[in-house]
């Protein structure tokens, strides 16, 4: 009798210890961890403005629409197809086969309600500027038909609704209240559900099968583990033990470490996110001299080659290749040139030099106190005398904000069409973080995003590009390739904006 | 560093001088030792130095310490900097600091716990009260709020650790003071008709001279690991100066990959550190008779 | 002594007053706005003047501080300004973590640092008197974010026997109870989570207890050198008791005073220490919370978490002396 009941508690507890593995269960669920670097904070949908969380919201609630990399275009998805009535006003069509948790369909006043009262009207809101953008009112046509309409003509809407605007139910937000509708009742259309969310440490989603979505790649992954781990060395470790499957942004000098395994593998993404020396039109940078010597100094190419490994590719004007109105034969190429820099400082009356301060966050973009290290000593082989500061990043931004900062290394994310990026930095009074002003530029970059003609929008972005890099109000240095870390379980293409929609992985095994 | 007086003040009467003597020496000599080199590379450093630290050299990013004989002998940092250039240079920092922050705190204390001592009453009342308040405060955190609101830069963080440091000299010294008042050649002094000020310092603070020795000495080691600590943080100096802390934490991201970039700045933090405890220790032991014992206020 | 913990505890609330005000100046005074930092780069002027009013940094600073002084009187610091939830949760949510980590310290400095002071000072210039004061001097010397790293190169890089960071594998640990996870782990008898608990929490409580451990050692040894020669302990001898015993009853537990004075003055540094040692592993507890807050310049959650960290600090001053009454009857108040 002894026996047997050793025998039952040996098996009780190698059950116990099994199941609290998860090695037992009903189902083999196939789960992917991903290591993120990005915090996820709070339940509010609304609450951040960041690309990762745009992307899981938008996988739980739509997306609305999405932008298609290979493809170079904006497809539907809850939204399946828009039109544009007038320049003021866009009317998009829903899928009707989109639905909540609950059963009930996706409906044009839940539009109508996450637009009005979540991004745009909603204190706790973050996403006013980037969703909202231009829209000053949406309105339902019908159950199924929405229409945003803009104050000034916006040819660029949908890269701000597209893979962005979250869509709520309106009914569990009447019902239950805000903070409970986001907490215990959180209803999405999308391919995805919220299964469990733990601010600063994880975020979990459970695949809804019956999706149209997700029936287009069954072999998506049941149940999708985003982990916060902002540390680097975490993140490679964790990759390396199969502690998640999928690792964002290693730094370059790390990868030996990823592709010594067997199992996994380095997957290069170019970013959109465009990064850049900014500066303000104040003494010394008020001579337009100065400040292409600044562009000629720098030898990005030894920086890329050396630095960042190959991993970045070099920016000759605001944007590059495969970013709307790229224009590979942008003219003038600011082309390293330590000769013609020394030069110009001469032209603009500083034969012996003159002293710069450029600031840089730290940690905040890959290697950017290294790569601004370098960029001073650069800067002080062409006739600069150049220091460096790390101020907090607290600091820092408001500053920038403030137009207090005079010289400064910059990265402006989410550049897929210019036009945010360019008007926000670049036109007159629209920021005070360059704060510079030219009234050719103005106009072209009013033209543009009024003109709805695809064509003719190029031709003006394509002018207002070339005369911001001859001006040089910043220095365009590149774009950075990021190195996601991958197992061989998962086939995944990550995409250059930084987001993991879960419809795109796919179980090997 | 608080177990200083406590340890003194059980060692002293357990009589044990005699005992230690022998090993007094092997500690003040190691300790003075360490303690002299750190000074003498603070000093020489540009003349020890074989690399401008600064100087970057792109093409020969993280090289390994080959070994004696190597242009390198510690090896190159993440932009190609003599990582041996960059451990000197960064002892300069260090010794800059510490010597400023003991040099300012002691003053700023010893001055504050004489007055508060001697004079009592309400100027007592206050002193402690702002020792109470700035002592509650998490060390670490309140260097880091000054650090934010001055910005970076090497007098900003002496002034930011100088903000809490003054208190332990503070403390004891007003506990000896409270103690020497009432001695016979301060009222000797006084009936002889002595300016306040005049007995703070001639007659007083002399006396405490010993004490605020053994507090700086350890008080030294404190600073270098708070300066690197605030560095490491990102809160210390611009990238231009060279600090062992910074060199920390630019390393962070290199802790698997390049070995030497973390080791050799914290095993000098360590190492120096070390010794001068050591000093402090043998110091310690020596001026230990006079040591009265005092409230354990440290 | 009722009425002296009475008295004490009344002298504390000027303090903590002063303290508050400290910090209000000391964060606002901060260069940087939280609006700005928590509205996402897109922004433009007109969100950030709505944020400010939502969140009355509108209104002048004095107003703000009348405020919050009154609200915190009834318990009420405020709502974070980038997590939206009431400060106390936020706090709540990640202080046991922080606890954890130091309660662990305090273990392991105090399982090494007391047997080894005791045995090198009941051994007086003996090798392991020597080999046992090196260790303690090590142990005061070591920078412990610098310990931090050597740690995780060695053992979680090279030897591969721990993990880097975090506080636990995702999977493996139950459903959280107190927040306390090894505790969790073994209330819930899921012993693959306590011992994934166990690996994840030895380095960083290594690393943070590693000066509290030397300066443990040394106040033991000495205390220990102190005692040996006290009347009783020579009596004790005399009487021919066995020297074990004379060392583990009279010795130790007469050494216990200075030994708990040692760990009550060093908690404060241990939780200042947290700091660096919760950034470098990772560890979700509130001295990272408090970088993240500091970062964001949230000022509610910042005045919140200094405050938990001066009433802590203030609390446990208070148990130190309560107990030195308890353990030594000669001590009255």
């Amino acid at each position: 009798m002894f026996v047997r009941r050793f025998k039952l508690l040996l098996a009780a507890l190698t059950t116990l210890v099994l199941t609290s593995g998860g090695l037992i269960d009903g189902h083999a669920q196939s789960r992917v961890s991903i290591g993120v670097t990005e915090t996820i904070e709070t339940h509010n949908p609304y609450g951040d403005s960041v690309s990762l969380l745009y992307g899981i919201w938008s996988e739980v609630t739509g997306p609305f629409c999405t932008f298609n990399y290979d493809k170079g275009d904006f497809e539907g998805r809850l939204a399946e197809r828009w039109k544009v009535e007038n320049p003021t006003t866009w009317v998009f069509y829903l899928n009707k086969n989109y639905k909540f948790n609950d059963g009930s369909p996706v409906t044009a006043d839940d539009v109508v309600h996450s637009m009005m009262h979540r991004v745009i009207n909603d204190p706790q809101s973050r996403q006013k500027a980037s969703v909202a953008g231009p829209i000053v009112k949406a309105e339902a046509v019908d159950k199924f038909t929405v229409r945003f309409i803009t104050k000034n003509p916006a040819a660029p809407l949908l890269s701000f609704v597209c893979d962005r605007l979250i869509v709520t139910s309106k009914a569990a937000f009447d019902k239950h209240g805000r903070d409970a509708a986001d907490r215990q009742h959180m209803m999405g259309g999308g391919p995805y559900s919220l299964k469990e969310l733990v601010p600063g440490q994880r975020l979990v989603l459970a695949k809804r099968p019956d999706h149209p979505q997700a029936k287009k790649n069954p072999k998506a992954p049941d149940e999708i583990v985003f982990r916060v781990m902002r540390e680097v060395e975490q993140r490679v470790t964790a990759l390396i033990n199969d502690e998640i499957q999928i690792a964002q942004f290693i730094p370059p000098h790390m990868r030996v470490r990823v592709e010594k395994i067997p199992d996994l593998r380095i997957a290069p993404v170019n970013s959109i996110e465009i990064m850049f020396l900014a500066m303000q039109p104040k003494p010394p940078f008020d001579k337009k001299e100065v400040r292409q010597a600044v562009c000629h100094a720098i030898n990005r190419d030894q920086i890329i080659s050396t630095i960042l490994e190959g991993f970045a590719s070099r920016l000759d004007g605001p944007i590059g290749a495969g970013q709307y109105g790229y224009d590979a034969n942008l003219k003038p190429k600011m082309e390293y040139n330590v000769e013609r820099s020394k030069r110009l400082l001469a032209q603009a009356g500083y034969p012996q030099g003159v002293d710069v301060e450029l600031q840089t966050p730290v940690g905040r973009y890959t290697l950017d106190k290294q790569l601004t290290e370098a960029m001073t000593a650069m800067l002080n082989n062409a006739g600069f005398r150049a220091r460096l500061l790390t101020p907090e990043w607290p600091t820092l931004w408001a500053n920038v904000q403030k137009g207090t900062i005079p010289f400064y290394y910059m990265g402006r994310g989410s550049v897929q069409d210019p036009s945010a990026a360019l008007h926000q930095y670049f036109r007159s009074g629209e920021t005070p973080r360059i704060g510079y002003s030219n009234k050719k530029v103005d106009e072209l970059l009013e033209k543009e995003q009024q003109e709805f003609d695809p064509k003719k929008r190029r031709q003006f972005l394509s002018q207002a590009m070339s005369i911001l890099t001859e001006e040089a109000p910043a220095c365009f240095l590149w774009r950075h390739k990021l190195l996601w870390g991958l197992s061989n379980k998962v086939d995944y293409k990550p995409l250059p904006d930084g987001r993991i929609y879960g419809v795109d992985i796919t179980m090997r095994r | 560093m608080q177990s200083l007086t406590l340890e003194s003040a059980i060692e002293k009467k357990a009589g044990l001088l005699d005992r230690l003597l022998p090993r007094l020496h092997v500690k003040a000599f190691t300790g003075g030792l360490i303690v002299a080199i750190f000074i003498a590379v603070g000093i020489l450093g540009p003349a020890l130095a074989p690399h401008n630290p600064n100087h970057q050299e792109l093409t020969a990013m993280l090289k390994a310490p080959q070994g004696l004989g190597s242009v390198h002998l510690l090896g190159t940092d993440n932009l190609g900097r003599d990582m041996l250039s960059r451990v000197i240079y960064g002892a300069r920092v260090s010794l800059l600091v510490a010597f400023a922050v003991v040099f300012i705190s002691g003053f700023i204390g010893i001055s504050l716990g004489a007055i508060s001592g001697y004079l009592g009453g309400k100027v007592d009342f206050v002193i402690q009260k702002l020792v109470e308040v700035v002592w509650a405060f998490p060390p670490l955190l309140l260097g880091i709020t000054i650090m934010a609101f001055l910005g970076q830069g090497l007098f900003n963080l002496i002034l930011a650790l100088v903000a809490q440091r003054w208190i332990p000299y503070c403390r004891v010294v007003r506990g000896q003071t409270l103690s020497l008042r009432e001695r016979e050649f301060v009222v000797a002094a006084q009936c002889l008709g002595a300016s306040r000020t005049q007995i703070i310092t001639r007659h007083i603070i002399p006396n405490l001279i010993q004490t605020s020795l053994v507090i700086g000495t350890f008080a030294m080691a404190s600073s270098i690991i708070a300066e690197a600590s605030l560095s490491f943080l990102g809160v210390g100096v611009p990238p231009e100066i060279p600090t062992w802390g910074t060199m920390l934490a630019d390393a962070r991201i290199y802790i698997s990959t390049a070995w030497w970039l973390p080791l050799f700045p914290g095993l000098c933090i360590f190492i120096t550190v070390l010794g001068i405890n050591l000093l402090g220790d043998a110091l310690r032991d020596i001026l230990d008779p006079r040591l009265k014992r005092t409230a354990s206020g440290i | 002594m009722t009425s002296y913990l009475v008295h004490r505890l009344a002298g504390t609330v000027p303090v903590l007053l002063l303290i508050s005000l400290l910090v209000f100046l000391l964060i606002h005074a901060a260069p940087g706005d939280p609006t700005l930092l928590l509205l996402g780069e897109e922004t433009n002027a007109a969100e950030v003047a709505k944020a400010k009013e939502l969140w009355g940094l509108d209104r002048p600073l004095h107003i703000q501080y009348f405020k919050f002084l009154t609200s915190a009187s009834v318990g009420e610091f405020g709502k974070s300004f980038k997590y939206g939830e009431p400060v106390a949760n936020v706090i709540k949510s990640r202080l046991p973590a922080t606890i954890e980590l130091a309660l662990f310290s305090i273990i392991i400095a105090t399982v090494l640092a007391i047997p080894l002071g005791v045995w090198s000072g009941s051994k007086p210039n003996s090798w392991m008197d020597n080999f046992g004061t090196t260790f303690g001097l090590f142990g005061i010397s070591m920078p412990s974010f610098w310990l931090a790293i050597m740690l995780i190169l060695l053992l979680a890089g090279v030897l591969n026997i721990l993990p880097t960071s975090g506080r636990s594998t995702y999977g493996i640990a139950g459903p959280e109870m107190s927040g306390f996870y090894l505790f969790d782990s073994i209330w819930q008898k899921n012993w693959r989570g306590a011992w994934d608990a166990l690996t994840h929490i030895f380095m960083p409580a290594l690393a943070l207890g590693v000066n509290m451990l030397g300066i443990l050692m040394r106040v033991t040894r000495s205390a220990i050198l102190e005692v040996m020669n006290e009347e009783y302990v020579v009596t004790a001898r005399a009487k021919g008791l066995a020297e074990k015993r004379v060392l583990w009853r009279h010795v130790t537990s007469n050494a216990l005073i200075p030994v708990i004075t040692v760990v009550g003055l060093e908690l404060g540094t241990l939780l200042s220490g947290s700091i660096i040692v919760e950034t470098v592993f990772a560890w979700p507890g509130s001295g990272s919370l408090l970088i993240t807050a500091l970062n964001a310049r949230d000022y509610p959650l910042v005045t919140g978490l200094v405050m938990t960290y001066t009433v802590a600090f203030v609390i446990i001053n208070l148990v130190i002396d309560g107990l030195y009454a308890v353990i030594d009857p000669r001590i009255r108040y």
